[in-house]
């Protein structure tokens, strides 16, 4: 177990910096949310929380995976390379000329299973995969990654509310609990705590967690196929965006914008540091 | 007069089908309807009331659709349009997921419920959306032959039906795969009409044929209008009526006019017959049945029979 944390730590240093220069190179791209949450996308993929074939992307048992949060696709992009879904030259050509993806989310890319980047749609279709899958008494289980901004959206609270009612203990959904919206830190916006309270109140069983520890993670999901709750499970990831570049953390500035020039040099220089020393 | 609501014929035509095949689903927003009861009853496990949350109802749609079912979503028409237009976006016209969007009350077919539930903008707002068809249902025999042709699109489509009695015009073997159809033929002088304007426009023309002024009715029932058809039937017209319950931006007229527009007809006179976009909603808070609202907006019979008669002088 020990050995694969560290294995799994060393991944995440390195996507890091794949994440980094894919949106350098593009001068595009959300560096900051993928950060916050490409440790949980890690665990699922490289540490086999997640069902899932590369070599057959749209294997029917695999477990799906909803990136509603469509914003973080560099990170979902990067992990999906590294494991063969696709040629990792892919990414040098993130969100430019000739390139297969941008910005945002491609239902089309192998390994992703829907296009987003407007918020609050992956939460739903993610409830609709769980119910077609209890329908066809399929045994896969479905995955949904949101933004904890995303979270603002009223249809998330209609899809909430649903999944609970229909018993979706195949749904679990994945919140990136970084507290920054677009322009503003979340709590300062309109407040979502007590958040996980809220998600109790809507009838899901919660737990909240490191989003950033892979150990915190492995507790909370790798019993999740055996799980006896007839509960959809809600995972709130404490998370700092950018976490990794200290220069890109807490300061809302970051959401949409790639370091430049003199930034540019100090975001390597702030990962090279964590990754070292961290 | 039909004695089916087009949205029964519709369901019943669809339950008819969803029995033999337990992959169609259908996902209301806590409408009702006597043909849905069935579903409920007897089909439970392809009925799925998600109540009063239209959004929610496209995205379990979606995810739904991804699995693998036909998924047919209901609501009245402007909140299964227009309150989920960017969900309709997203999951049909950029992911191209064959959803069926069913919205009830085509124009004033709310009469007395005011402007929140008229739908005066639905082929304006979902014409603009590609990879999606519309059809814009004019009787219960094409409710229920839409019905079935819903089950097996591979593409998106949203169904307008009406939700008042309105006569059959079609009898049960017409194929209705052309996407228009001439009700009453002509040469040089058309309406085109659609939804419940179809049966206004044919009416009024049987009796203008009594006073001698000749005119052919198509009923456009189908969008993106099939252009090629269209062109050639009216290839001899030098005047066109066209007359919808809905508003004049982007409606049936508009369309009328982009098809005869970019194929060198621009020289065909037509005049568009429908809500003016100057006077808006207000006409909308009047009750007393559809033909009040419709006097409104100069729609009621008396009034296009004199507007149709003017033009074509």
């Amino acid at each position: 177990m020990r050995k694969q944390l560290d294995e799994l730590s060393g991944k995440s240093k390195e996507l890091r910096k794949i994440i980094l220069e894919m949106c350098i190179r593009a001068g595009t791209g959300h560096v900051t949310s993928s950060l916050s949450c490409i440790d949980l996308l890690i665990a699922l993929y490289h540490g086999g929380l997640l069902n899932c074939d590369a070599a057959n992307p749209s294997w029917p048992q695999r477990d799906r995976f909803i990136m509603s949060k469509g914003q973080g696709s560099p990170a979902l992009y990067a992990v999906l390379a590294d494991l063969g879904f696709f040629d990792q030259r892919e990414l040098d050509r993130f969100a430019q000329q000739g390139g297969r993806f941008g910005v945002h989310l491609q239902h089309d890319v192998p390994g992703v299973e829907i296009t987003s980047g407007s918020l609050g749609h992956g939460f739903g279709i993610a409830a609709g995969m769980a119910l077609g899958a209890k329908l066809d008494r399929e045994l896969h289980l479905v995955f949904a990654m949101l933004g904890d901004g995303e979270c603002y959206e009223g249809s998330i609270w209609e899809t909430a509310m649903f999944a609970a009612h229909h018993r979706l203990n195949n749904l679990i959904v994945l919140i990136d609990r970084n507290y920054m919206c677009v322009t503003d830190f979340t709590e300062n916006l309109v407040q979502l705590e007590p958040f996980d309270q809220k998600w109790k109140a809507f009838g899901w069983d919660v737990v909240n967690i490191d989003g950033h520890s892979f150990e915190r993670i492995f507790e909370a999901l790798s019993s999740v196929r055996s799980r006896k709750s007839i509960r959809p499970l809600a995972v709130i990831a404490e998370t700092v965006k950018g976490r990794g570049i200290a220069s890109l953390c807490y300061d809302p500035l970051w959401h949409a914008v790639v370091p430049q020039g003199a930034d540019q040099d100090a975001a390597r220089l702030c990962l090279e540091r964590w990754c070292t020393h961290e | 007069m039909s004695s089916l609501p087009q949205r029964d014929a519709f369901w019943n035509r669809v339950f008819d089908i969803a029995k033999k095949d337990r992959n169609i689903m259908v996902i209301t927003a806590d409408m009702g309807a006597p043909s849905l009861d069935q579903f409920r009853k007897d089909l439970p496990a392809q009925f799925v009331n998600v109540g009063i949350a239209e959004q929610n109802a496209v995205t379990i749609a979606a995810g739904l659709a991804l699995s693998g079912k036909k998924v047919f979503t209901y609501a009245i028409a402007p909140f299964i349009t227009l309150r989920c237009l960017e969900q309709i976006r997203v999951e049909s016209a950029i992911m191209g997921l064959p959803i069926t969007f069913v919205g009830v009350g085509a124009g004033f077919g709310y009469p007395d419920s005011g402007p929140t539930h008229h739908m005066l903008e639905d082929i304006a707002i979902m014409r603009a959306l590609p990879n999606i068809i519309i059809h814009s249902i004019s009787d219960s025999v094409m409710a229920a032959a839409i019905g079935e042709r819903s089950c097996g699109l591979k593409i998106a489509n949203y169904v307008r039906l009406d939700r008042q009695l309105l006569p059959d015009l079609y009898d049960s073997a017409t194929d209705f795969s052309p996407g228009l159809t001439v009700l009453k033929e002509g040469t040089d002088r058309f309406l085109v009409a659609t939804g419940s304007m179809t049966t206004t426009a044919l009416a009024i023309a049987r009796r203008l044929e009594d006073r001698g002024l000749s005119l052919g009715v198509i009923d456009v029932h189908t969008f993106p209008l099939n252009a090629e058809l269209f062109l050639r039937i009216v290839q001899s017209a030098t005047k066109l009526v066209s007359i919808e319950e809905h508003f004049l931006a982007g409606g049936l007229g508009s369309a009328v006019c982009e098809v005869l527009n970019d194929n060198n007809r621009g020289s065909v006179q037509l005049a568009r017959i429908g809500l003016s976009m100057e006077q808006g909603f207000t006409g909308c808070y009047h009750y007393g049945g559809r033909d009040v609202l419709r006097k409104q907006y100069g729609l009621d019979d008396a009034s296009l029979e004199q507007r149709i008669v003017r033009h074509f002088a």
